[in-house]
């Protein structure tokens, strides 16, 4: 490791403690630091109650949630060569969700059937848009990909008078969704880290890495299984949130350099605090109210990526 | 590596390698040489099992070349093109442990000190963690040359390896390409565009012209002007210099 990485590694671990803590204490009842230390030592059961039932779980999701998101926007950006590839630019979410709405209007409810209609509705996205005229042209790329989620989004808000983003809330979680959430969440994080050094890969083109024994097909197909994975896995739980997978991994590019196995389990680490702190301003600014994350996300989140785009530092290498 | 009677077109079109039987002597230099559009750079991708012969057979070690995996060609033969793209940036070792991978299954890890070697052989060492991004056109052809070596085959195929350097940079490389040859005992077939680079580094030529093979042996048997003006169709002329001996000229003084 850089002496650089460490830093910015140890700086974002440090964020996420304190971005804990403080969503531990903010809320519509607030803590101080000593009422938390005097509720989980025993002396306070209405509070440890709201702690650990409410807070502890909507903390937990929105970090795993964070986590997932980023990665699976770093992946997606190795595997496409396109910086702007995130699953909630290119639709991969908006066709999960929309899936997930209308199977919930013909099909009777089942286990984990969210996930799976997530998981085909985005995977069936991906597998349209690596067809190999679309992976020669990014713009194409791109802009067939804001088509699609800009099309599911209209769906969407067709049935269900909703908009896309609109649902997506980590408001009133449970244990036991957060803990499936976190289930998948670890599964589709641990195969990221172990495929990370296949998207370093991915920087040379298809023939080069045939000329050395590697089908890039392959490769390809693994890591875009993981990217809907874990993008349908966050979609089925909690709904569509942009912008999360297209800002922090390019963040972390910025922050640390060119190689995947730096870049994504950083990501995993800014994803997860941002999406927290989003969480923890939505829920806490507009009190008895609350406004949605993915909504934050969204206004925050499409300036934002307009700046990163805007200044040199952010562009494309090539 | 054995060709026999290879042919070569896209879809039906005009073909592009025609009817090419030669074999590649173990252990040697090879050039080949012929104008633009002559089928040079398709002859060398057949070689490399990137394109499949339309008619006729390339064997390697009494193999079937298109009977090989993708892994075994990977580790038998090598090849740095004449375009190395990235599409994001790497670093110099991590560019040269790629090579690697023909030995590797995909999830192994290369060790720093595995690479090594091939980075001493093409001289750069002192760049292992640069950016590629950062390097000039010489010492980047070097890279592709150690992570194609890293493949420790026994075929390293360039294609013109030189174009784009400047004469410095030219005579480096080809002092890399000979040392490979003499130290690891490989053998070496390129494309080159300098005639006299071609003439002077290589043991053996193939001249071709319209995707046929017109005559192969070694260089000093064609020191011959009239048929390299046939081939490049233009007047050539091969003069003597004194410490150097015979070098070819192409004579397009008319044209100017």
């Amino acid at each position: 490791m850089t002496k650089r990485e460490i830093i910015w590694y140890s700086l974002a671990v440090l964020l996420l403690i304190v971005s804990i803590w403080v969503s531990f204490m903010m809320g519509a009842t607030p803590f101080s630091s000593s009422q938390i230390f005097s509720a989980f030592s025993g002396h306070n059961d209405a509070d440890l109650n709201i702690l650990v039932q409410i807070r502890a779980p909507r903390i937990l999701a929105s970090l795993v949630c964070g986590g997932m998101l980023a990665v699976a926007g770093a992946i997606s950006q190795s595997t496409f060569h396109n910086r702007l590839a995130d699953p909630s630019i290119l639709g991969v979410t908006g066709a999960g969700s929309f899936l997930i709405l209308i199977a919930g209007f013909l099909v009777p409810a089942f286990p984990f059937d969210k996930m799976i209609y997530a998981f085909i509705g985005g995977g069936l996205t991906l597998l349209f848009l690596s067809s190999k005229s679309l992976l020669q042209n990014s713009f194409k790329l791109i802009i067939i990909g804001v088509a699609l989620s800009l099309t599911f989004s209209g769906f969407q808000q067709l049935f269900s008078g909703d908009s896309l983003v609109g649902t997506s809330t980590f408001n009133g979680i449970t244990w036991s969704d957060t803990l499936t959430l976190l289930i998948t969440g670890v599964i589709g994080l641990v195969a990221a880290m172990i495929l990370a050094p296949w998207a370093n890969y991915l920087k040379m083109s298809d023939q080069q890495l045939a000329l050395r024994g590697v089908s890039a097909r392959f490769i390809r197909f693994w890591l875009l299984a993981v990217v809907v994975y874990l993008s349908s896995g966050a979609t089925a739980e909690i709904g569509v949130i942009p912008f999360v997978g297209i800002i922090v991994p390019n963040i972390s590019r910025y922050l640390v350099g060119h190689d995947y196995q730096t870049i994504i389990p950083l990501s995993m680490l800014l994803g997860s605090w941002l999406l927290l702190t989003i969480d923890t301003i939505g829920r806490t600014i507009t009190l008895p109210g609350e406004i949605p994350a993915a909504t934050i996300m969204t206004v925050v989140g499409g300036p934002f990526l307009v700046w990163m785009l805007w200044g040199q530092k952010f562009n494309e290498v090539r | 590596m054995k060709l026999d009677n290879v042919s070569f077109s896209f879809h039906a079109g005009q073909p592009i390698i025609q009817n090419i039987s030669a074999d590649v002597v173990p252990g040697s230099i090879l050039s080949i040489i012929g104008p633009n559009g002559a089928g040079k750079t398709t002859l060398l991708k057949l070689m490399a099992n990137q394109l499949k012969p339309t008619s006729g057979q390339i064997s390697l070690n009494n193999q079937f070349l298109a009977k090989m995996t993708r892994k075994q060609l990977a580790s038998k033969i090598a090849v740095v093109s004449q375009q190395n793209h990235l599409y994001d940036d790497m670093q110099v070792i991590d560019v040269v442990k790629m090579g690697r991978l023909a030995k590797h299954h995909l999830l192994a890890t290369v060790e720093d000190k595995e690479v090594l070697p091939y980075l001493e052989m093409t001289r750069t060492s002192s760049l292992a963690h640069r950016a590629m991004s950062h390097l000039s056109g010489g010492q980047r052809q070097r890279v592709w040359i150690a992570s194609a070596i890293a493949q420790e085959p026994q075929y390293l195929l360039l294609d013109e390896p030189t174009t784009y350097l400047d004469i410095r940079y030219q005579s480096d490389l080809m002092a890399v390409i000979a040392e490979l040859h003499k130290k690891e005992n490989m053998t070496i077939v390129m494309i080159l565009h300098d005639i006299n680079q071609a003439f002077k580094m290589s043991d053996q030529l193939w001249l071709i012209r319209n995707g046929r093979l017109i005559a192969q042996g070694a260089p000093s048997r064609y020191y011959d002007e009239k048929l390299l003006s046939d081939i490049f169709n233009i007047p050539i002329h091969i003069v003597t210099i004194p410490n150097y001996g015979h070098y070819i000229i192409e004579l397009t003084a008319d044209s100017f």
